[in-house]
């Protein structure tokens, strides 16, 4: 099979039967402190290969479009071929590992929200922390693919936290990649497995890859012992969350706009000087029974067009905050 | 010959309309429930959609019919050449349907406006305007939402293909902004489709179809539509 890249715990092939799939080999390789700690555990990619299949499969019936197409013999799942955006999304319940260190806050502070960061993927530059406006302004990825990962990656922490929270376990934090399929559809990819996430039990003990990192305990039974419990889980039982949209529409520019010049003028009777110019248009809040994916966003796109605003006197926007 | 007279949830001038259909000479209006959906076109000669206030208004003025059933039949029927006229609300909703070009907008006052107005015809024959041809006439406007607007160059084409059959005016026909009641783009208060058939018109031709209610001019247009729909 032809290696079309070699990551740390990981191998992609080109799938000899389909131009649009890749085929994804977990090994046995785990690294951690940017690769200054490596070692070997003899079973350790099967294992990660098995929790990323119940993963996927999961999600995917929730309605989050994922890569996954199909578990193959041995350590290997088939996936759709995408083009991997340059950040790497981190999702926070509590504090933990580099954000701990970063920040001085003590390891186990619990969030009041889940917190989205990102990284850029770079190794040389060591995958630093990057804010949304350098994201921009350097042209990484677009705002709106930033919003729609956000909003993603919450929906996955839901998932996830949930069936984690029937077994007792707590999804601490995790790591996600997205990516671009050949049809323009971005779906989440990478893996996901105890390399990629913290979990914790009851007692706080670690069943990922910090029991490597900080050398507490036997990483092949810990990962076994994970794999077993969701194997018992039951994914049926977690409810679907709602998702809500925002759809802004607003009179175009050059258009007159009687109500926002009737309460322009009310409003500087009222004694607000200030006030130069108000244009009046509506907000829907949309309540949606699906995680938003890119097949949501063009319905979104459609259900505008349609109905919700007049593309001869208003423009639309779609907003995912 | 068949008229369908079409009642949205909201609509309150089918009655009217019916009132002024019959006393037209062959015309067979009969009332259609838009919970018909196509079944209740399946008859019609010709289709009328009334005023009123299809859906509360809500979203915007004819949005919400425009996406119904019945409407996506009235858009064959249409597109077949089938002679359709749409008053006040009604012109919203062929307006928000795209088979008529523009919007109608807010009202530039913000206001309701209830009054009598003076329209002056298009000196071009059409299938409504026949025997109107560069008069003014006197028809009644009840709306909040009759603030024609098209793109410019919409605009352009409807000029140059002579789709604008009538335009507010006053007493002496004069078009000038003292005489636009709503803030409609050149005094526009009715527009046609390309092929003629349908027509789009904020004031209430049933207002003014007897001399009781002040002017008959408008039976005159009703009169125009009835006998497109038997040719």
């Amino acid at each position: 099979m032809n290696l079309i890249y070699e990551g740390k715990a990981k191998r992609v092939f080109k799938d000899p039967n389909s131009k649009d799939r890749v085929i994804i080999e977990f090994s046995d390789s785990a690294t951690a402190g940017d690769g200054a700690k490596k070692d070997t555990f003899p079973g350790k990619g099967a294992i990660a290969c098995d929790i990323s299949e119940i993963l996927f499969s999961y999600l995917e019936g929730k309605g989050i479009d994922t890569h996954y197409v199909k578990r193959l013999k041995g350590p290997q799942l088939l996936c759709k071929k995408v083009s991997i955006f340059p950040v790497e999304v981190v999702c926070r319940n509590i504090a933990a590992g580099s954000f701990c260190k970063r920040y001085g806050i003590e390891r186990g502070t619990v969030f009041e929200k889940p917190l989205v960061e990102f990284f850029l993927k770079d190794d040389s530059l060591h995958d630093p922390l990057i804010t949304m406006g350098a994201i921009t302004r350097i042209k990484l990825v677009t705002r709106d693919i930033i919003q729609f990962l956000i909003r993603v990656t919450l929906s996955v922490n839901y998932y996830l936290s949930e069936l984690l929270k029937q077994q007792n376990l707590t999804l601490v934090d995790f790591k996600l990649e997205f990516g671009k399929t050949e049809d323009e559809t971005i779906v989440l990819a990478d893996e996901l497995s105890p390399d990629s996430m913290r979990i914790w039990d009851s007692k706080s003990v670690s069943l990922d890859k910090d029991v490597f990192r900080e050398e507490k305990g036997d990483l092949v039974s810990t990962y076994k012992m994970l794999l077993d419990t969701l194997r018992a889980a039951s994914p049926e039982d977690v409810d679907i969350a709602k998702e809500v949209v925002q759809v802004i529409v607003e009179p175009k520019s050059g258009i007159k706009n009687p109500p926002g010049e009737v309460t322009k003028k009310a409003l500087v009777r009222l004694g607000f000087a200030e006030v130069d110019d108000v244009r009046v248009g509506k907000v829907f809040n949309i309540v949606l029974k699906k995680p938003i994916t890119t097949e949501i966003l063009n319905h979104l796109n459609i259900m505008n067009v349609k109905l919700l605003s007049n593309p001869i006197s208003e423009k639309h926007k779609v907003r995912l905050e | 010959m068949a008229i369908a007279v079409l009642r949205y949830p909201g609509t309150n001038n089918e009655e009217d309309v019916l009132r002024a259909l019959s006393v037209i000479e062959g015309a067979d209006p009969f009332l259609v429930p838009s919970r018909k959906g196509l079944a209740g076109l399946e008859k019609a000669d010709g289709i009328f959609i009334p005023g009123g206030f299809s859906y509360g208004d809500y979203l915007r003025a004819g949005a919400v019919a425009s996406v119904e059933t019945i409407t996506e039949g009235v858009r064959d029927l249409a597109e077949n050449g089938l002679p359709v006229i749409g008053i006040c609300n009604g012109f919203q909703i062929l307006a928000e349907m795209g088979l008529l070009p523009g919007a109608l907008l807010p009202n530039e006052s913000a206001h309701f406006i209830c009054k009598w107005v003076y329209l002056k015809v298009n000196g071009k024959t059409t299938l409504f305007t026949e025997g109107l041809e560069d008069a003014v006439i006197r028809l009644p406007i009840a709306h909040a939402e009759g603030n024609y607007y098209c793109s410019a160059e919409d605009l352009e084409t409807i000029n140059d293909e002579n789709r604008i059959p009538f335009r507010y005016c006053n007493e002496a026909g004069e078009i000038s902004d003292l005489s636009n009641p709503n803030g409609s783009i050149q005094n526009i208060a009715g527009v046609l489709s390309q092929k003629g058939n349908v027509l789009g018109l904020m004031p209430h031709p049933e207002r003014a179809s007897r001399q009781i209610l002040g002017s008959t001019d408008g039976l005159h247009i009703i009169e125009n539509f009835v006998r497109a729909t038997k040719c």
